[in-house]
């Protein structure tokens, strides 16, 4: 194996995230990807198995997982001022890479070509959202096949709840996620010790 | 007018209150919409406008703040999508003690699904846009199906719903 380089300068640092930052086109796993290639197999800095703990950590973090994800790196790589400088070089020169582009939008925005190919644009990123969407339930239909119909049936009902609870009734997500966390400890916890289960004893940890 | 203390916290609660980069759109839409800050158009032209710039995905934040407080909201929304991240530290030194107890796997799964609901309430949200009619509808079948091939890029998925947006409304 690969002899993991030296730690990093602030310098160096600022600049592998600011370039995984605006070479990630089109969302979530592309950065996912660069983060990987970057810190993992270019640097020897992180191993996959701890790259998969702190992005599960990430997940169950509020806000943005990625960003979540470049402060846990950052602070291995150089303590505060490591995620000073990851932050930095992650999302300033992005956002204003998108905060100049809108400002232009806005200055063309009345033009009848620019409405037009927005109109086409706009349902073209809602189907976008449902792929994110279809990509997380993925998971949890592989996970519902081992555990049966009840569980799948259950999960999609949870699902669907949700979203019309937020779409007809106007709840707001503030009680949402919290209900939802309720419910999947109330229903989902998995059994202690279940003599099923294959491949993980999730009851000898209790 | 926007008062932008509460318009930050507004922005931070979205944030505080979400995983990942865009199931904060369901808090802001109803929050933003419910002062006046924010016209129904803004939402799906700042997923459009995120969508084409680089970085995360969450970004698409920022050109929300631009679009509705001008260079203020830009920076509001970038303050208010970074400092939950922070919170990361503290959970990396709690889980640890908990991960093993089985609510917190089921709480955690429950959390998961009510992701796949707000995903699917902003969905509904960008396709009740006004200006998107079922010609606009057959556009985001077409895009879901060439997304799910995995063999198009997404930036190419969204140019060439721009050209057919072109050819059809112009």
């Amino acid at each position: 194996m690969k002899l993991q380089d030296p730690r990093p300068s602030k310098w160096q640092l600022f600049r592998i995230w600011a370039s995984v930052g605006l070479q990630s086109f089109g969302g979530g796993a592309s950065t996912t990807l660069l983060i990987q290639r970057a810190f993992i197999e270019k640097h020897n800095w992180l191993s996959i198995e701890e790259f998969t703990h702190l992005w599960n950590l990430c997940v169950i973090t509020p806000g943005i997982n990625l960003v979540a994800l470049t402060v846990l790196i950052g602070r291995k790589l150089g303590g505060v001022w490591g995620i000073v400088v990851s932050l930095a070089g992650l999302l300033l020169p992005s956002a204003t890479i998108t905060c100049l582009l809108a400002a232009t939008f806005k200055q063309i925005e009345n033009q009848a070509v620019v409405q037009a190919v927005l109109r086409g644009v706009i349902p073209a990123t809602g189907a976008i959202m449902l792929l994110v969407g279809w990509n997380f339930a993925l998971p949890i239909i592989r996970r519902g096949h081992k555990e049966g119909v009840l569980y799948l049936l259950g999960s999609s009902v949870v699902i669907i709840a949700c979203a019309l609870a937020i779409i007809l009734l106007k709840i707001s997500v503030i009680i949402i996620i919290p209900g939802a966390a309720f419910l999947g400890g109330l229903f989902f916890s998995p059994k202690p010790a279940s003599p099923l289960s294959t491949k993980e004893e999730q009851g000898e940890k209790q | 007018m926007i008062n932008p203390f509460i318009y930050f916290l507004l922005f931070l609660k979205a944030s505080l209150f979400s995983t990942g980069g865009f199931s904060n759109l369901p808090s802001l839409h109803q929050d933003l919409i419910a002062n006046g800050w924010a016209k129904e158009s803004y939402f799906g032209q700042s997923i459009a406008i995120g969508q084409i710039s680089p970085g995360p995905n969450g970004l698409w934040v920022i050109s929300l703040g631009y679009l509705t407080f001008g260079y203020a909201g830009a920076f509001l929304a970038l303050i208010a999508i970074t400092l939950p991240a922070l919170l990361v530290l503290v959970v990396s030194a709690g889980y640890i003690r908990i991960e093993h107890r089985t609510w917190v796997q089921g709480a955690m799964y429950g959390v998961s699904l009510a992701v796949i609901g707000l995903l699917l309430s902003v969905v509904w949200t960008i396709l009740h846009q006004p200006g998107v009619d079922w010609k606009g509808l057959l556009i985001a079948a077409g895009a879901f199906g060439l997304a799910l091939s995995r063999k198009v890029n997404i930036l190419i998925i969204l140019g060439l719903a721009g050209l057919v947006g072109y050819l059809v409304y112009r």
